[in-house]
C-alpha cells in the first residue's frame, strides 16, 4: 500500500476509489462477495455490470427487462434449452445478440453460486458511478500531460526569448545610432552577437563558469532520469518506477479495474507454469473482435491490436498478415533467477498485487516493488505458507517443522525458502 | 583385496616424478598471464604514463558508451498460441529413434516447440527407458546448421517444384527405355516406407532396392539362412543367461541391439539382498571393448583367432555333452575355452554364445554350439527375429559391379553414405560416377550427396513422421516435434511425390497401419482410439494375428522388387528351430582354419564402433566428439590402439602427463592412414585397433570450426571375406611417421592419488559374506575402534524436509557414457573442444573413471620386501610388476560426479558464500555469486569441480560450442543458466527436476512419490545403475537399498565428508584363487607362443 501515496497527484482518485470500494465492500454480505468472485471469474470476461455491451449485454437494469428472477436463473444454467425451447424473450434475446450463444454453466455453477451471482447483479457495487467517471477522466488528463513535452515546452520558452533577445538588440542598436546621429557621434559598428558573446564572456569568466557548470548539471541529471526511464532499476524511494511506453497504449485500469476481467483470463500461464504469460494476440481478440471502439484513444489504440492479428474489421475476417506486438517487459529478473508464477500464486496463495502492485489502477503499467534478491528473502522471512497445513505435500515437514519451532509462525525460510538452490541454477 | 592395485593409465601406475608431480597441480596450466604479458607489441612500445591515461580514459569512455546500451527487454508473444503449448511448461511428444543403426524408443521434451532432451519410453518392450549417448546426442543433431536449407541440383540451390520436375522426367526417360533404377539404402524397418518404396516400383518397374550396412550383419543372417532356412537375425535374451560368451561381439555398446542387450544383460548381474547370483560372463576379443571390460573371464585372442576360439569351443562344449568334434588348432586361450565350456555345458538352456564376426563360417559354428547346447527358443528367439540389421553384403558388391559396368542408370541413397563406408576394395566413389543419374535423399551434402546430381533432404527424424517394426510383433512410431527447420521433405513423401502419389506420409501412415496393424491386435476396438494410444505410448506390442502377412512385408527386404499386396509370402518355419538338421560344420571348420594370421613382422587390424561415434554418422555432434571414450578416455580424436608391450622399445608409452603419442603409417592392402598410436592394456599381443567413424571430411562445419577434419576414415580397410565383410585385416602394415601429436584424453586429470575408491569382490565372497570387499571404515578414537560413519566431527545438519541421496551400482554399470551426454544436454554444459580437453578444462559435470585393475601377483608382495632391502625405488618396482598385468587387465567403471557431501570440504573454503549446502542435502553452486578463485575445486577431494575458463559463448575459439549458433542454441535447456567464463561448475542432482517434481506433487497437493523425480543420469541410465531419492522417505528404493544392501560404500568414507552419495560394490563372477592360478599359467603360454 504504501507505494499508492508516493505518487499522491496520480494516485489520488486510485486512493479515493479504493476507500469507496472499500466502504462498498465492508457493507456488503458475504454473500454478494462471493458473487462478485463468480461474476469476475464467469462473466465479466462477457458482461459489463453498466450499460455497455461487450461481448453480451450490459446488465444494468438486467432484472426490469427478463420476465424474472427464476427465468435469469434457468437462463444462466442453460440458455441453449431455453433458445431450443422456444421460451419467447430468450429467443429474442438469442437474436438481439447475433445469436451467439451464451456460454452453458449447468456444469460448472451450482445453483447457489447463479443466486449469488444474481444478487450481486441486482446489487452492484458503484464503481461506474461518480468515482468511476472521474477516475477516467483523470486518467486521461494524466495521459495529455503525459502527452505535452516538457522538453519541447522548454525549448520552444528558450526560442522566444533568444527571438525576443535578437530583436531587442536590434531595436537597442538602432536607438543607439539614433542616438549618436543626433549627438553628432560616428555611428557604432555593427557587432555580431557571436564577437558580442564572446567579449562577454571575456568580461564576465566567474559567471560563464557558473553557466556551464549549472547546464551540465542539468544535462547529468536529465540524462540519468533518461536512463531510469528506460529500464535501468530505480529505487521506489526515489519514485522513479519503471513504466516504459508500451506499443499499444494497454490500460489494465480500464481492462482489470473498470471491467473486472480476472488476471488469470489473459496471464493464463499464472498457475500453471513459471511465467504468468503474456496473452497471445487472440485472447485480445476474443472480445476486441466485438469491442472496436474506446471513449479516448481507445479506438485508435485496438486498431493497432486488429493490425497484429491481421484482422479486417470491415470485412470481419483475418486477411492481412500477423504482426506480433513486440510488448515491453516491465518486470524484469535477471537471466540467473528462477522464478516460477505457479509456486507463488497457486501453490503459496499469493495475490499477483503482493509483487505487482494494484495494476487494476494502473493505466500504465509501472514496477513498483524493487524485485530484488533482498526484498524477495524479506519476504520469504516474514511470510507463512498459506494451506501449508492442509497441503498433503507439506504434512511430515509441517509437523517436524512445528516441534522444532513451537509456537513461533513456520514462515517460508524455515522451509528451505532462502536455499540459493531454490532460485539460482 | 589390499593386495589389488587400481590404476587410471599407464602413467598413474608407473608413478613416476614428473607424474606425480603434475598430477599435484590441480589445473595443469599456468594462468595465461604470460600470453598478455608477453605481447610483444605492447613491450616495444613502451607505454607511457600519458599513454596510459590516454588508455584509461579511453576505456572509461567506451564502457560508459557500452553501459548506455538500452536494457529494455522486449516480450514477444505468440499471435495465435497453439492450443498445447503452455508457455515455460514442458510438452512431452514418445516418438523413435532410428538411424539405421540403433533404434530406441524414446520420448521427446519440448518446450516452446523446440526439442531439447531426449529420453528413454519405459513403455517400450525393447528398449525399456534406456538410450545410449548417440540417442541422447541425436537431439543436437537436429539443430545442425550444416544440414541442406533446400533441394540442391549440380552443387546449386533449387526448388522442390523444379527438382520433382527435372527428376521426374528423367525418372521417366530411364522407366521408358527399361533402365535400371536402385535405391540404395541402410536397414529400413518402416513398413510404410516399404509400401512407399513398393508404390515407387510400380510406377518405375526396373526398381530395385538393395539394403546396405556400414557395419552389416550379413554374415549372420546367411548362417541362420543355413541353419534354420530363414535369413533373420534372431532376438537374443540376455536376462534368461546365466554363463554368456562373446566372441568379439561388443554387444553392451555396439553389436545388434545394445540399449535392448545391455538393460538385459545388467538384469543378471545385479545382486542384492534377495539375489545372490548372478550371470557369468566370457569374452574373448582383440580390442579392449566396453563389453570385455565388464567380462569376468576376458582373453585377449588375435582377429585370425576369433574363428578358431569358435571352433575349439564348439568342441570342448562337444566333448562333455556328446557330439563330433571340428577339426581344430590349439589356442593359447584354450584353458578358459574349457572353463568357459564346462561352465556353458552346465547351464544348458540357460546359457549364451554370441560372436561379433560378419563371417557366414564363424557364425555357423556359433549356431551350432547354442544348437548343442539347446538355446534356441530360450535365450535366443529366432521365432521373433530382429529386423534392425538386413543389409546384404553380396547384393551390395553386386550393385557396385553393375555400377562400375554402366548398367545402372539411376541410384537413390536414403540413410546411407557408401561413398565414406565401403571398402576400399569395392572401388564405390567410381562406380557411383558412372551412374546415369545420382540422387541422394540425405540431410547434409556428406560425402556421397556431394557426388549426387541432386539432393533431396529429408527431415531429420524429430521433424518427421514414421513407423517402425524392430522386432517382430513390436511396432512404434515417431511423430514430429518441431515444424521444419528448412525446407527439407520427408523423403517417403519424395518418393511418394516421383510415384505420382501425393498424399502426406502421416495419413499415408495411418492407412498403412489401418489396414496392417490395427487387424493384428484386439486391444481396441476403433482404428483411432488404436493409433492415438499408439502415438501416445510410442511403441507398442501386437499379438499373433496376422503377423505373417506384416512380417513378410517387414522382412522382404531380399525379395526385391518389393511389393506390398503380391509379395510373395515368406514360408513359415514350421518345424521348431532346435530340430532342424544339422548343417555341415566340417567345411565352415576348414575355412576357419585355413585363416592365416599375419606373420612376424605385421599387425592384425580390428574395426570397431567407438560408444560416442559409431558408425559415424553423427560425426558432426561435438557432445559425441567431446565424450571420452569408455576405456581410452580420448577425446576429438581416433588412433591406433596397440599392446603396450608390442609398442615398447618403438613408439611413445605417453607415460606423461600431456599425452603426446607417436603418429604411425597403417596400410592395409595399398590404403594408407595416418593416425597416433595409443597403449592399450587389454590389446591382443600382435593386434592393433582403429574406430571407424572418423574422417569425415564432408560430414558438416564442425571440422572448419575445429579447423581440422577429426580423426581418419578406417572404413576402407574393410576386406571382403567369404563374401561378405570382415570389419578388419590381417595383414596391416604399421609404419613409425616419426611424428608426434598430442592427445586429448581425460583419464589422468583428477587423480585421487592411488587412495581406495572403488571396492570390488568376487561372487563367491560375496556369498559368503554380503560385507566382501566392503569392510567398514574405522577409526581409532579413544574409546577404541569406531565405525566412521559413527564418528562426526561437526554437528549433523537438520534436513526437516527431503534429503536428496544417489546410489550407484557399480555392479550394473557398464561405463556406456549415456548419462554423460544426457546430462551435457540437460545442464547445458559446454563443449571446451580438444585443446582445452589437453588442458584438463573438459566441462563435463559427470564423468566415468575408468580404472585397470591388475592382480599384484604374490611375486609383487616378495619384490616390495625385496625391493626394500636392495634399495630400490618404489618407481622401479612398480614398473616390474606392471608389465606382464598390462596384458590382460580388469576394469572397473564409476561414474563421478558431485558426492554433495554433507560436511563438504569445498564449501567452508569459498570466501564468497557461492557455494554452501541446502536444507534438503544439495551442495548447491550459485554461479551468479562466484568469483572463481578455485578453492573449491581444489579442496574437492573427489575432483569433480569445473572451472569455467573461457566464455564458450562467445569466444570466436570455440565456435564448435553448440551456443555460438542460432540453430545450436535452441538445443539449450530454459531453466538451466548458461554459464560464462569464472565460475566453478559441478552437478546440481539435478535440482531443476526436483524444484518441478516437488512443484508438481504441491500442485497436486499430494505427497511426493518415489521415482517421480529422475536426474538426468538416472533416466538415461540402460542399465538402471543409478537410483535417486528421498533418503528421508523410508521407503524410497535408495533409501531401502542402503538399509538392505551391505555392498553400499561411500568413497573416501574415511575423511568424514558423509557424502549424500553412495555406491555399491562391484562383484565379480569369476574364483579368485582358481582364476589367478590359470591367469598366471595361461600368461605364459602366451608369452612362450610370442
Amino acid at each position: 500500500m504504501d507505494t499508492l501515496f508516493k505518487k499522491p497527484k496520480k494516485q489520488i482518485f486510485a486512493i479515493f476509489s479504493f476507500l469507496f470500494l472499500s466502504l462498498i465492500l465492508s457493507t456488503n454480505n458475504a454473500f454478494a462477495a462471493d458473487g462478485e468472485k463468480i461474476f469476475k471469474q464467469n462473466c465479466a470476461v462477457c458482461h459489463s455490470l453498466g450499460k455497455n455491451k461487450l461481448t453480451g449485454p450490459g446488465l444494468e437494469g438486467v432484472m426490469t427487462r427478463v420476465p424474472g428472477e427464476k427465468w435469469l436463473h434457468d437462463w444462466i444454467k442453460n440458455n441453449k434449452a431455453m433458445v431450443a425451447a422456444g421460451d419467447a424473450y430468450a429467443v429474442k434475446v438469442f437474436n438481439e445478440n447475433n445469436k451467439a450463444d451464451m456460454t452453458v454453466f449447468a456444469a460448472t455453477l451450482s445453483d447457489e453460486d447463479i443466486t449469488a451471482v444474481i444478487s450481486y447483479i441486482k446489487n452492484p457495487p458503484p464503481p461506474p458511478g461518480p468515482t468511476g467517471a472521474t477516475g477516467a477522466t483523470g486518467g486521461a488528463v494524466v495521459a495529455q500531460e503525459q502527452g505535452v513535452n516538457p522538453l519541447a515546452v522548454l525549448i520552444g520558452v528558450i526560442a522566444f526569448l533568444i527571438v525576443i533577445v535578437a530583436v531587442l538588440r536590434g531595436v537597442r542598436h538602432s536607438l543607439k545610432n539614433l542616438q549618436n546621429e543626433k549627438m553628432g557621434l560616428p555611428e557604432e559598428e555593427a557587432v555580431g552577437p557571436w564577437t558580442e558573446l564572446k567579449q562577454w564572456i571575456g568580461s564576465h569568466k566567474r559567471t560563464t563558469a557558473v553557466i556551464v557548470l549549472i547546464i551540465i548539471g542539468g544535462l547529468l541529471t536529465s540524462g540519468w532520469y533518461g536512463l531510469k526511464g528506460i529500464g535501468v532499476y530505480a529505487d521506489p524511494d526515489q519514485k522513479m518506477e519503471y513504466h516504459p511506453e508500451q506499443p499499444i497504449a494497454f490500460s489494465h485500469k480500464i481492462h482489470a479495474g473498470d471491467n473486472a476481467i480476472n488476471c488469470q483470463y489473459c496471464h493464463s500461464g499464472v498457475e500453471r507454469s513459471k511465467t504468468a504469460g503474456i496473452p497471445s494476440v487472440n485472447v485480445c481478440m476474443n472480445c476486441h473482435k466485438g469491442i472496436s471502439k474506446g471513449p479516448n484513444t481507445g479506438t485508435a489504440e485496438i486498431a493497432k491490436i486488429y493490425a497484429a492479428a491481421g484482422w479486417d474489421p470491415d470485412k470481419g475476417e483475418y486477411n492481412k498478415p500477423e504482426r506480433p506486438i513486440k510488448w515491453i517487459k516491465v518486470h524484469n529478473l535477471q537471466d540467473f533467477v528462477f522464478f516460477s508464477h505457479q509456486q507463488h500464486v497457486k501453490v503459496g496463495k499469493q495475490e499477483c498485487a503482493t509483487c505487482h502492485g494494484e495494476v487494476k489502477e494502473m493505466t500504465t503499467v509501472a514496477q513498483v516493488k524493487p524485485l530484488t534478491m533482498g526484498w524477495c528473502i524479506d519476504c520469504h522471512r516474514k511470510t507463512e505458507v498459506p494451506g501449508m497445513k492442509d497441503n498433503p505435500y507439506y504434512e511430515s515437514l509441517h509437523k517436524r517443522l512445528a516441534e522444532k519451532y513451537k509456537g513461533q509462525p513456520i514462515t517460508v525460510d524455515k522451509m528451505g525458502g532462502i536455499d540459493c538452490v531454490r532460485c539460482h541454477y | 583385496m589390499a593386495t589389488k592395485k587400481y590404476w587410471k593409465g599407464l602413467e598413474e601406475l608407473n608413478n613416476n616424478p614428473e607424474f606425480v608431480q603434475k598430477a599435484n597441480n590441480e589445473f595443469a596450466e599456468q594462468l595465461p598471464v604470460e600470453k598478455f604479458l608477453g605481447d610483444k607489441s605492447l613491450e616495444n612500445d613502451g607505454t607511457n604514463r600519458r599513454d596510459f591515461l590516454k588508455f584509461l580514459g579511453f576505456s572509461v569512455t567506451a564502457a560508459s558508451l557500452a553501459a548506455c546500451e538500452t536494457p529494455v527487454n522486449k516480450a514477444i508473444p505468440y499471435v495465435v498460441k497453439p492450443e498445447e503449448i503452455t508457455p515455460g511448461v514442458a510438452n512431452w511428444y514418445a516418438s523413435t529413434y532410428f538411424d539405421g543403426n540403433d533404434y530406441a524408443s524414446i520420448i521427446v521434451k519440448t518446450r516452446e516447440g523446440r526439442p531439447i532432451k531426449i529420453e528413454g519410453n519405459d513403455l517400450s518392450g525393447i528398449t525399456k527407458g534406456g538410450t545410449n549417448a548417440r540417442v541422447q546426442a541425436s537431439v543436437l543433431s537436429l539443430y545442425d546448421s550444416s544440414r541442406l536449407s533446400a533441394p540442391m541440383a549440380n552443387g546449386n540451390l533449387t526448388t522442390w517444384a523444379t527438382a520433382d520436375k527435372e527428376i521426374g522426367n528423367k525418372l521417366a526417360a530411364i522407366a521408358a527405355k527399361g533402365g535400371a533404377i536402385r535405391i540404395l539404402s541402410s536397414t529400413i524397418i518402416s513398413p510404410s516406407t516399404k509400401a512407399v518404396i513398393a508404390e515407387f516400383t510400380a510406377k518405375y518397374p526396373t526398381t530395385k532396392l538393395v539394403t546396405y550396412d556400414a557395419v552389416s550383419f550379413s554374415g549372420m543372417a546367411k548362417a541362420n539362412a543355413q541353419t534354420f532356412g530363414q535369413e533373420v537375425i534372431p532376438s537374443y535374451n540376455f536376462d534368461k543367461a546365466e554363463i554368456i560368451v562373446g566372441i568379439g561381439a561388443d554387444f553392451l555398446a555396439n553389436w545388434l541391439s545394445p540399449i535392448e542387450t545391455a538393460n538385459q544383460y545388467a538384469k543378471t548381474r545385479k545382486v542384492g539382498k534377495n539375489k545372490k547370483s548372478m550371470s557369468r560372463h566370457y569374452q574373448f576379443e582383440s580390442i579392449l571393448s566396453l563389453t570385455g571390460a565388464n567380462a569376468d573371464y576376458r582373453e585377449p585372442v588375435k582377429v585370425s583367432e576369433h574363428g578358431k576360439v569358435a571352433v575349439n569351443l564348439y568342441n570342448a562344449v562337444a566333448k562333455i555333452v556328446g557330439g563330433s568334434s571340428l577339426s581344430s588348432s590349439a589356442l593359447a586361450c584354450d584353458a578358459t575355452i574349457a572353463k568357459a565350456a564346462k561352465d556353458l555345458a552346465d547351464h544348458k538352456g540357460k546359457s549364451l554364445v554370441v560372436s561379433g564376426s560378419n563371417d557366414m563360417y564363424v557364425q555357423l559354428v556359433v549356431n551350432g554350439i547354442n544348437q548343442m547346447l539347446d538355446n534356441y527358443g530360450k535365450t535366443i528367439d529366432i521365432e521373433n527375429p530382429n529386423y534392425t540389421r538386413q543389409g546384404d553384403d553380396a547384393a551390395f558388391a553386386a550393385l557396385v559391379s553393375e555400377m562400375a559396368g554402366g548398367k545402372v542408370d539411376a541410384l537413390i541413397t536414403y540413410n546411407t553414405n557408401p561413398v565414406y563406408t565401403a571398402p576400399a576394395a569395392l572401388k564405390f566413389a567410381e562406380a557411383y560416377n558412372k551412374v546415369g543419374l545420382r540422387i541422394s535423399l540425405a540431410d547434409r551434402a556428406d560425402e556421397t550427396a556431394a557426388m549426387a546430381h541432386y539432393i533431396c533432404p529429408d527431415h531429420n527424424y524429430l521433424e518427421s513422421w514414421n513407423d517402425f517394426n524392430p522386432k517382430k510383433a513390436h511396432y512404434s512410431l515417431s511423430q514430429p516435434t518441431i515444424s521444419p527447420l528448412f525446407s527439407t521433405r520427408q523423403a517417403q513423401e519424395t518418393l511418394l511425390k516421383w510415384s505420382g502419389n501425393n498424399s502426406d506420409y502421416h495419413s499415408y501412415i495411418q492407412k498403412n497401419w489401418m489396414e496392417r496393424v490395427f487387424p493384428m491386435q484386439g486391444k481396441y476396438m476403433g482404428f483411432n482410439d488404436f493409433w492415438n494410444h499408439s502415438l501416445h505410448d510410442g511403441a507398442i506390442e501386437v499379438g499373433k494375428g496376422g503377423e505373417m502377412e506384416m512380417n513378410g512385408m517387414a522382412d522382404s527386404v531380399k525379395a526385391a522388387p518389393v511389393a506390398v499386396k503380391g509379395d510373395k509370402k515368406k514360408e513359415e518355419p514350421k518345424e521348431e528351430a532346435k530340430s532342424v538338421a544339422k548343417v555341415d560344420l566340417g567345411e565352415a571348420a576348414a575355412k576357419i582354419a585355413a585363416v592365416k594370421g599375419a606373420g612376424e613382422s605385421a599387425f592384425e587390424l580390428a574395426l570397431y564402433e567407438k560408444v560416442g561415434i559409431g558408425n559415424g554418422n553423427q560425426a558432426n555432434n561435438p557432445w559425441l566428439q567431446e565424450l571420452p571414450d569408455p576405456i581410452t578416455k580420448i577425446t576429438w580424436d581416433n588412433y591406433v590402439t596397440m599392446s603396450p608391450l608390442d609398442m615398447e622399445g618403438k613408439y611413445d608409452l605417453m607415460q606423461r602427463q600431456d599425452r603426446e603419442a607417436s603418429v604411425v603409417n597403417v596400410t592395409v592392402s595399398g590404403t594408407t592412414i595416418k593416425l597416433p598410436v595409443v597403449p592399450q592394456p587389454g590389446q591382443a599381443r600382435g593386434t592393433i585397433g582403429i574406430a571407424v567413424g572418423y574422417g569425415r571430411d564432408k560430414a558438416g562445419n564442425l571440422s572448419l570450426r575445429t579447423g581440422t577434419v577429426i580423426g581418419q576414415n578406417a572404413y576402407p580397410f574393410i576386406q571382403l571375406m567369404n563374401g561378405s565383410m570382415m570389419y578388419g585385416a590381417l595383414d596391416a602394415k604399421v609404419e613409425d611417421a616419426n611424428e608426434k601429436v598430442e592427445m586429448a584424453g581425460t583419464q589422468v586429470h583428477h587423480t585421487l592419488m592411488g587412495r581406495d575408491i572403488v571396492k570390488e569382490t568376487v561372487l563367491s565372497e560375496y556369498q559368503k559374506d554380503a560385507k566382501a570387499g566392503n569392510p567398514d571404515e574405522m577409526l581409532v578414537t579413544h574409546s577404541g575402534k569406531v565405525k566412521m560413519s559413527e564418528v562426526d566431527l561437526w554437528d549433523s545438519f537438520d534436513r526437516p524436509g527431503h534429503k536428496w541421496g544417489m546410489t550407484i551400482d557399480l555392479n550394473s554399470c557398464i561405463g556406456c557414457g549415456s548419462c554423460v551426454v544426457s546430462c551435457t544436454a540437460e545442464n547445458n554444459v559446454a563443449v571446451v573442444g580438444k585443446t582445452q580437453v589437453m588442458k584438463t578444462r573438459e566441462m563435463h559435470w559427470l564423468r566415468i573413471d575408468r580404472y585397470y585393475t591388475t592382480k599384484w601377483p604374490n611375486e609383487g608382495k616378495k619384490a616390495k620386501e625385496k625391493a626394500h632391502e636392495d634399495g630400490v625405488g618404489a618407481i622401479d618396482m612398480y614398473l616390474d610388476m606392471e608389465n606382464p598385468e598390462a596384458l590382460n587387465p580388469k576394469v572397473v567403471f564409476q561414474p563421478m560426479l558431485c558426492q554433495h557431501c554433507n560436511h563438504a570440504p569445498c564449501e567452508n573454503v569459498c570466501p564468497v558464500l557461492a557455494t554452501n549446502h541446502s536444507s534438503d542435502g544439495l551442495n548447491q553452486m550459485t554461479y551468479n555469486r562466484c568469483v572463481g578463485t578455485r578453492y573449491c575445486a581444489n579442496n574437492c577431494p573427489y575432483k569433480v569441480r569445473r572451472f569455467n575458463w573461457f566464455n564458450y559463448n562467445a569466444n570466436p575459439d570455440f565456435t564448435f560450442n553448440p551456443t555460438q549458433d542460432d540453430l545450436g542454441r535452441m538445443v539449450l535447456n530454459p531453466d538451466v543458466v548458461v554459464r560464462s567464463r569464472g565460475v566453478m561448475e559441478k552437478c546440481s542432482m539435478c535440482v531443476q527436476r526436483i524444484q518441478g517434481g516437488k512443484l508438481d506433487a504441491k500442485k497436486a497437493e499430494r505427497k511426493l512419490k518415489d521415482g517421480e523425480i529422475k536426474t538426468a543420469c538416472q533416466q538415461s541410465c540402460p542399465t538402471n545403475a543409478i537410483i535417486f531419492g528421498d533418503l528421508n522417505d523410508e521407503e524410497s528404493a535408495v533409501a531401502v537399498l542402503r538399509k538392505e544392501d551391505a555392498r553400499n560404500f561411500y568413497v573416501l568414507e574415511e575423511i568424514g565428508t558423509k557424502p549424500a552419495l553412495s555406491y555399491l560394490t562391484k562383484v565379480r563372477n569369476c574364483e579368485e584363487a582358481e582364476f589367478a592360478a590359470e591367469h598366471n599359467e595361461v600368461k605364459e603360454g602366451k608369452e612362450s607362443a610370442l
